[in-house]
């Protein structure tokens, strides 16, 4: 009986698993976030898109591997910076700076479907839909060509 | 050929009498005839699941996220169930059904990334599977658990680069020491104590302190392991040390007198002062405790010899202990192989760092072989002397 320990114990840790990104949705706010795309691939993981955020820039810290902030609604429909600093808070989400752009590592690649990624690379105008939970952490919902 | 007509053979050349015959006969004919599954039936089951996959992955984007990862657990429990009655009715291998259970494990958490954009530098993966498989080897005891966990603890150890915490480098130390602890055979034994010796290359990224000699720190601080091992595991760890010690002595020799990389300077003079009292601690352990594993200590001299630029030092100091260890192991009739492979590793990287610019390339070569040549020649001598051939 012991056997199906295993398959018991590896479903419960793919559940929550599961259930800590969708607590993001469940209980968080959705950004739509400006982004540009930039050299796809992963042999393992298969196909993705790395991506760059040109509103999230920041000016009061610059180069620096843990940052913490928070995201608001821009007039635009996209979202901004709202609170960034060098301490943690709560909510926030935890990422870096480099040369005054801000990302996290939840938001530096999307996944896409085979084939796709070097057509969204030539697009350029991206946008991804996010959802923040409001303890920070990020699940990444859509990525799609920018109408403007 | 038939076994009927074997026999009737057997008998004719008056190997066998008739009783005999006839009881073999009837002793086969008891025996259960082998289950064989038609071939037809199993092309045709492999074309089905042929279809079933490819029609999944023809699909794969409409499914939606929780369905891909729920599919996935459902083949993992199915391989599961598989294995868990193939073993009640004596079927098939349980083994590889469970295996191929834990890889769809693996493959779950895979499609889960993939579905849910993990940031790439995540250990998630690597740690589950690492601690998955662990858990299957120490219920199951089987070899190939270990090879899948030692695997994946690699795995874990790259993921932790390039931002590595003291937590969990702190966490998987002690995994792998209570997974080297309590194995018994030599293969997970192994597997662990490379893991250790691994995850002291990690400091590099820990430590501020720019250090080129944590390898050597590392193999010093694994010497405090044997006191948790028992007599026999001390012996069938030896050899690891001794291989990582003439290793790390012939590397440090090859990028001191090769290459221009400035691995030492005035500041680290007190580290390698340490090292060197390390060194002779470790020596006065192992002279008390484990006589065979002294060698380890020369590693010691390593931090002091890299502030001379010729690498004469060094060079003098690993072809010195190759020649000692080889004349010792064989006063003691030890095994030489593992001793003679450090000896040619150390002649040859001799020889590369000084003769490389000063020869001729085909000279180079030619004299690379003869050099390999006389060095064979005294291993089979020694060898035969040793197997007591009279000359």
């Amino acid at each position: 009986m012991k056997s199906w320990l295993f398959p018991i114990i590896q479903t419960a840790v793919v559940v929550i698993l599961l259930v800590s990104y969708y607590a993001a949705s469940w209980f968080g706010e959705q950004y739509v976030l400006r982004a540009e795309p930039f050299d796809p691939f992963d042999p393992f993981y298969g196909e993705y898109v790395m991506l760059q955020y040109p509103d999230l820039q920041t000016s009061s810290v610059t180069d620096d591997s843990s940052v913490y902030f928070t995201l608001k609604n821009g007039d635009d429909g996209y979202a901004v910076i709202d609170r960034i600093d060098n301490e943690s808070f709560f909510g926030a989400i935890e990422g870096s700076v480099y040369g005054g752009s801000v990302t996290a590592p939840q938001l530096e690649q999307f996944y896409v479907e085979q084939g796709l990624g070097p057509q969204l690379e030539s697009a350029q105008n991206l946008q991804v839909t996010i959802d923040v939970s409001s303890w920070g952490t990020i699940r990444p919902i859509n990525l799609q060509e920018r109408s403007e | 050929m038939d076994t009927e007509q074997k026999l009737k053979q057997w008998q004719q050349a008056g190997l066998l009498d008739q009783e005999t015959a006839e009881q073999i006969l009837a002793f086969e004919k008891r025996q259960p005839a082998p289950k064989k599954l038609p071939l037809l039936l199993m092309i045709g089951l492999i074309f089905f699941s042929l279809a079933i996959f490819s029609f999944i992955a023809a699909n794969w984007q409409a499914i939606p996220d929780l369905a891909k990862v729920l599919l996935m657990l459902a083949l993992m429990w199915l391989f599961y169930s598989i294995a868990h009655f193939s073993e009640k009715k004596t079927f098939g291998s349980p083994l590889l059904f469970r295996v191929i259970g834990l890889a769809m494990f693996g493959a779950t958490l895979l499609v889960a990334a993939q579905t849910f954009h993990f940031p790439l530098a995540n250990s998630a993966l690597p740690w589950a599977m690492f601690l998955a498989a662990l858990a299957h080897f120490f219920y199951w005891k089987n070899l190939i658990y270990s090879v899948i966990g030692f695997l994946f603890g690699a795995a874990v150890l790259i993921s932790f680069l390039p931002d590595i915490g003291w937590l969990e480098w702190g966490i998987f130390i002690a995994i792998a020491i209570a997974w080297f602890y309590f194995s018994k055979s030599f293969a997970p034994v192994a597997f662990s104590w490379i893991l250790l010796f691994a995850s002291g290359f990690m400091l590099w990224g820990l430590v501020d302190y720019d250090s080129s000699l944590w390898p050597i720190w590392t193999l010093f601080a694994l010497v405090l392991l044997l006191l948790i091992a028992p007599e026999h595991k001390q012996r069938m760890i030896r050899p690891l040390y001794l291989l990582a010690a003439g290793m790390l002595l012939a590397a440090y020799l090859a990028v001191r007198g090769q290459t221009f990389i400035s691995i030492i300077d005035a500041s680290h003079m007190a580290e390698a002062i340490a090292l060197a009292i390390a060194g002779v601690g470790v020596l006065v352990l192992c002279f008390f405790k484990f006589r065979s594993l002294m060698w380890i200590a020369i590693a010691g001299s390593i931090g002091l010899l890299l502030f001379d630029e010729t690498a004469i030092g060094l060079a003098v100091v690993a072809e010195l202990s190759a020649l000692a260890y080889l004349i010792i192991a064989q006063r003691q009739n030890e095994p030489l192989g593992l001793g003679f492979v450090y000896f040619i590793v150390v002649q040859f990287v001799i020889y590369i760092i000084y003769a490389w610019d000063r020869l001729d390339m085909s000279l180079f070569f030619l004299i690379g072989a003869l050099l390999l040549f006389l060095l064979s020649a005294i291993a089979w001598w020694i060898n035969r002397r040793k197997e007591g051939v009279k000359l």
